[in-house]
């Protein structure tokens, strides 16, 4: 795992902790499909109420990706409420995602297809968007943000925008989101702190609950980035964040940061 | 005979017919072009509500309703000028309404078609004077007559829905192909959000709007522009004003030979051949199809100043008296209608036009629903009462309004949504959710949900979480926060009703 801090150029931030994991090209086979997952939310906020990932974080990463001889770079996420034209918007990602020369992708309705998820105890069907089904290499990139009902809604929360049917997936949210992450498998998780929410999230709308922290967390592994990032918002255990705890006991991941190798890396 | 001037040259007589259709066309162009376009980021709202400005009865009732004049409304000037130079010229050259009649008029039914009573042509004046006095009285019941806002009515809640469906239909099923696959790919960014809603699109009553267009068009069997003859409230006011109108249709009896193919090609039957071929400029939509079959030439279009004759379908004394008369009782009647009481639990209004008396402003034109980005907006179908039919109304179920959006007071050309700043919007009250613990699984199953806490776009969240009977939360609405904006019990994820609903503000806050 690596942590980039300080500065005020986010690319940075992501260039450097993915230089510290060994690069892109260990994430980005040449003429690999990326599909890159950034948080939408919810539509009509701009960026800097941290509501929706940070569209330089995200140009990042389709920069990378690009670099690495990815073949296509696809941004997408199913907002929760508002169109994802209008969110890719108003959040200033679609903006930076072209600028990068990767291509966002609208939510087509035709595109949710039902999945069996094997294995899983909890989530065992749903439907899933067909691109990320497709996509050889599937990037995670979060923001970090509070969440009533999980506590905080990180990386693994994150994933939810890749299904058809979200709503339904809140009763038992914890155990779904395990079974969610083990299927989707992601190949990089980069959780963007560059500003966070602390409060009435995940939907923000105030900029007083917006703390500016300039941080870039980036890994393999989607439980330890949920788990490292508990630590931004003040929290001492991370398995306070159930889907941390329970993603560790079912083996997809680690909450025992202190055993892990963690690059801290200061920029700028 | 020989020394009469033509009218026009010969080679000229076709070009009439062919420039009538090319504007005709042009203009629905125009109009399914604003249509498609307004949206958000389309063009701007103030041009997109074009057509319902340019409309002289619903800037009147309005004016005559309302007691104020709004801005807007002023262009439909231009309309009652052109109808007193060039008489109904509107309904033949420019009604979207009109021009639709006159596609679906198939040749083949001509000869089949019934002798209707000339006097059912007072029927509209009858129905413009009743909307009229209504309008004094208040009240916009029936302005839902009006041909602009039908076009506009059906083309949102029943036409494009459909459209949206079948298309999304077929990707879907194309999609199913992996041949196919990268074909829908690539057009389905093409049609969305360009041309069709990102998300399916839902309608209130679109059966029922449809059917009533289905109707007007199929009365097209009895006789052609059957609406626009008998019917048409907008018509039938452009009429009355083509009376004094400048330029009107004459027949010189001396070039007349008898033929009568000029009363044959009339589309509204106003030429009669027992009176020398003479018509009613009142009846007239100036559509010159009469100058194109004239094989001598007969007819022209020259410039009068005193008034038309009037006829005995025009109102009368007795008529217009009935027709006022309809108007009181009417009005009477709704207003003993329990639906009229501004507190009915599920009649949530546009931001900021419950305070706003939007009963006697709206026109019903569907502009607003149009707008709308989410699919919140609909046409009423009983929510209001018969009087607010196909009056906006916001159904959560369907959609919610969207927190960071003001489309709907932009786009409204009569300010019956106040057009206000994001600022001032986002502090309307439109109602007030309330749980229902019953219905609720976080109240009743203890089970985890918050998704209406989640989905809460308030800053300050108007819902707040409750964990004294549960530890996973359930959630309380914080009655001094929340405007009704229905996100919530538009994303409530239990089955048919939510959980949690709007209901719309009591008198006491209004």
């Amino acid at each position: 795992m690596a942590v980039a801090r300080g500065g005020d150029d986010p690319e940075a931030l992501v260039r450097r902790a993915v230089e510290a994991l060994g690069g892109i090209g260990r994430f980005v086979p040449h003429g690999a499909r990326v599909l890159i997952k950034p948080n939408l939310c919810i539509s009509g906020r701009s960026y800097e109420y941290a509501v929706t990932t940070n569209p330089w974080v995200v140009g990042a990463l389709v920069k990378l990706s690009r670099e690495a001889g990815a073949s296509r770079v696809l941004v997408f996420d199913n907002p929760t409420t508002g169109s994802s034209e209008d969110a890719f918007t108003t959040s200033g990602i679609g903006a930076q995602v072209g600028a990068a020369g990767g291509e966002v992708e609208y939510v087509a309705s035709m595109k949710f297809t039902p999945v069996d998820l094997r294995g899983a105890e909890w989530l065992k069907k749903t439907y899933v968007y067909d691109e990320v089904l497709n996509a050889d290499v599937f990037i995670n990139v979060p923001i970090a943000k509070h969440h009533n009902l999980t506590g905080l809604t990180l990386g693994m929360k994150n994933q939810l925008g890749t299904l058809r049917d979200r709503p339904e997936v809140h009763a038992s949210i914890q155990h779904k989101l395990v079974d969610l992450t083990a299927f989707l498998r992601p190949t990089l998780t980069v959780v963007d702190a560059v500003r966070i929410l602390v409060a009435n999230g995940p939907t923000g709308g105030s900029l007083g609950d917006v703390q500016k922290l300039d941080t870039v967390i980036a890994t393999h592994d989607p439980v330890a980035a949920d788990a490292y990032a508990t630590r931004l918002f003040g929290w001492t255990d991370p398995d306070r964040l159930l889907n941390v705890k329970y993603g560790a006991e079912q083996g997809i991941g680690r909450n025992d940061l202190e055993n892990l190798k963690i690059e801290e890396i200061s920029v700028g | 005979m020989a020394d009469r001037p033509r009218a026009f040259p010969r080679w000229k007589e076709r070009y009439w017919r062919i420039m009538r259709s090319a504007v005709q066309g042009i203009v629905l162009a125009v109009f399914l072009y604003l249509f498609l376009r307004t949206v958000r980021g389309g063009v701007p709202p103030e041009i997109a509500n074009l057509f319902p400005r340019l409309d002289p009865l619903t800037g009147l009732v309005n004016l005559l309703a309302a007691k104020t004049l709004v801005e807007g409304t002023a262009l439909a000037l231009i309309t009652v000028g052109l109808t007193l130079i060039a008489g109904r010229a509107w309904c033949g050259w420019i009604c979207p309404l009109g021009t639709t009649l006159d596609l679906f008029h198939p040749r083949r039914w001509k000869n089949k078609q019934p002798a209707i009573p000339d006097t059912s042509r007072g029927i509209k004046h009858f129905l413009l004077i009743t909307i009229l006095a209504s309008a004094l009285l208040g009240s916009l019941w029936l302005i839902f007559l009006d041909p602009v806002t039908i076009v506009i009515r059906t083309l949102t809640e029943s036409v494009y829905p459909a459209i949206d469906r079948i298309i999304t239909a077929m990707e879907t099923s194309a999609y199913g192909v992996p041949v196919f696959r990268p074909a829908v790919s690539a057009l389905d960014p093409i049609l969305r959000p360009a041309l069709l809603p990102a998300t399916p699109a839902f309608t209130a009553g679109g059966v029922l709007i449809a059917a009533f267009f289905i109707g007007i068009i199929a009365l097209n069997y009895f006789a052609p522009r059957f609406w626009c003859r008998y019917l048409c409230p907008l018509g039938s006011m452009l009429g009355l004003i083509s009376k004094v109108a400048v330029f009107r249709r004459e027949i010189a009896p001396t070039d007349c030979n008898n033929c009568g193919a000029c009363a044959r090609v009339c589309p509204t039957g106003t030429i009669q051949p027992d009176k020398t071929f003479a018509s009613d400029p009142a009846e007239c939509t100036m559509c010159l199809d009469c100058i194109s079959v004239c094989p001598r030439s007969g007819q022209s279009f020259p410039a009068h100043l005193r008034p038309a004759l009037w006829n005995a379908y025009d109102p009368g004394r007795r008529q217009a008296l009935a027709a006022i008369g309809a108007a009181i009782g009417g009005v009477a009647l709704l207003h003993t209608d329990q639906y009229l009481r501004r507190d009915l639990p599920h009649l949530l209004r546009p931001p900021g036009s419950r305070e706003n008396d939007l009963l006697s402003k709206c026109i019903r034109c569907g502009e607003c629903v149009r707008i709308c980005p989410t699919g919140v907006l609909h046409p009423s179908v009983a929510e209001a009462g018969v009087e607010g039919f196909w009056t906006p109304v916001l159904i959560p179920r369907a959609g919610f309004c969207q927190y960071t959006c003001n489309l709907c007071g932009q786009v409204c050309p009569v300010e019956a949504i106040p057009s206000l700043s994001l600022e001032v919007k986002q502090a309307q009250v439109m109602g007030s959710a309330y749980v229902d613990k019953n219905r609720c699984i976080a109240w009743s199953d203890h089970q985890s949900c918050l998704v209406c806490e989640e989905m809460c776009p308030l800053p300050q969240k108007a819902i707040t979480v409750d964990r004294s009977e549960f530890e996973g939360g359930a959630p309380v609405v914080d009655r001094t926060r929340c405007i009704g904006c229905g996100t919530c019990e538009f994303k409530c994820p239990v089955n048919g009703e939510a959980a949690i609903r709007v209901f719309a503000p009591g008198r006491s806050n209004v």
